[in-house]
């Protein structure tokens, strides 16, 4: 079991995400704003963060360079989620140092797998692959 | 049941939070959905000159919330901005009736020139402004450049001198601008946002730069400060100095995140910015109309 936040302003897709991912296995913790992700994160300690890349207090490029920042007591991914264009996506996410992108909306079938790619290996139950998820 | 013209409420009878999820809620589809809590739009507000009794938030047939437009105000221009429908409660003309009270807002106060940015993509929003009149005057660029990026380390030319500008020096450099801003970075939005930092370089050949930014740290977690540099005034002479500039910027505030907005697509600055690890993030199409 691994341990994931996701840092998504919208409650609809934010449940969504931490329904599938409590699915495949992985404790769940979920935060609405950067302030609360960041400090989830200090708390959790988790393998892996989802950060949308629009939240309302600082946007997620700005939560992403502070996580870059946090003293983690193990390796953390950082993964970029958002519905921005996959270019435009791409290139911030790249420049903010994430380990990979998943594009909203969220596909159903793949999203568990997509995240899973970038876990411990240990937690990798299966290898999947969507047409949102970019390795960078 | 055909929906009827939206009512419209003046956007100063609802307070910051209601204002922040209305907007919220307009821009879920939005290309670069850019949401807002109470504290942001505030700011937004106040910075930006928005006169909340000159912008409005729209109700359906069932007095629900269906958009939110916003018109900033100075001297004798509007501008239009936070406009949004609900994705849900869009197709009865929502958008356009909320920008021609807006117009028709900035009218009444005697305005003689309405202005705006759009973000580029957003064609239904394009069409719109277009039908009512406006023009596109310029492509505008944001940009970002994270904490980590690289580009502005190593020495700079021999010969330069820094001079750090105090707040004096700062307006007085602020009152001899001769760029033309969008509405984010004109004087008063920079006077308004406060915080504001600059320093001059001086080449030994005479030729000289300077740069006006705002740098806000925000303690964010026991551990974390969140520092963010944005809102640049810069005059420059040639490309060379705007990277001197840029790369003493970064070495006076390394690690720092960074975002420009709106300076002019055809800037001869950008391989400049670029050369120190700025991004494009997106980019806007400035529109004005004569009133």
């Amino acid at each position: 079991m691994s341990i994931i936040v996701v840092i998504e302003d919208d409650p609809n897709s934010a449940r969504l995400a931490s329904r599938l991912l409590e699915r495949a296995g992985h404790q769940v913790v979920t935060a609405m704003d950067g302030e609360t992700g960041l400090n989830a994160v200090s708390e959790h300690s988790p393998d892996l963060v989802l950060v949308d890349l629009g939240l309302p207090d600082f946007d997620g490029q700005t939560v992403i360079g502070l996580l870059h920042e946090q003293p983690t007591p193990r390796p953390m991914s950082i993964l970029a989620f958002t519905a921005w264009p996959e270019e435009t996506a791409q290139v911030m996410a790249e420049a903010y140092g994430c380990d990979g992108l998943i594009s909203k909306p969220i596909n159903t079938r793949t999203f568990a797998d997509q995240v899973a790619v970038y876990l411990p290996k240990d937690d990798t139950t299966s290898m999947g692959s969507g047409s949102s998820q970019i390795s960078l | 049941m055909v929906a009827g013209r939206p009512k419209l409420i003046p956007a100063n009878t609802y307070g910051f939070e209601t204002l922040a999820q209305i907007y919220n809620e307009a821009r879920t589809d939005y290309i670069v959905p850019m949401p807002m809590n109470a504290r942001r739009m505030e700011e937004y507000v106040r910075f930006y000159d928005v006169v909340l009794s000159a912008s409005f938030i729209s109700l359906n047939d069932a007095d629900e919330e269906s958009g939110i437009a916003m018109l900033g105000w100075r001297g004798q221009r509007a501008w239009i901005t936070r406009l949004g429908v609900i994705p849900e409660r869009r197709g009865s003309k929502v958008g356009q009736t909320l920008t021609e009270a807006l117009l028709d807002s900035g009218r009444g106060r005697g305005a003689t020139l309405c202005q705006l940015e759009v973000i580029e993509g957003n064609e239904p929003a394009h069409r719109l402004f277009v039908k009512l009149g406006f023009e596109e005057t310029r492509r505008l660029l944001v940009m970002r450049r994270p904490p980590s990026a690289r580009g502005a380390t190593g020495i700079l030319n021999v010969g330069i001198e820094i001079e750090a500008l105090d707040a004096s020096a700062i307006a007085a450099q602020l009152q001899r601008r001769t760029d033309a801003p969008s509405w984010l970075d004109e004087t008063v939005s920079l006077l308004n946002a406060g915080s504001l930092q600059g320093f001059r370089i001086d080449h030994q050949d005479g030729r000289f730069a300077w740069i006006v930014y705002r740098l806000v740290s925000t303690p964010v977690t026991p551990q974390l400060v969140r520092q963010k540099l944005s809102h640049f005034v810069l005059d420059s002479s040639d490309p060379d100095m705007t990277y001197d500039l840029l790369r003493a910027l970064h070495q006076r505030h390394p690690q720092v995140d960074t975002e420009v907005e709106n300076m002019p697509a055809d800037s001869s600055h950008w391989a400049s910015f670029q050369r120190v690890g700025y991004v494009q993030s997106f980019r806007r199409i400035e529109m004005l109309m004569h009133l």
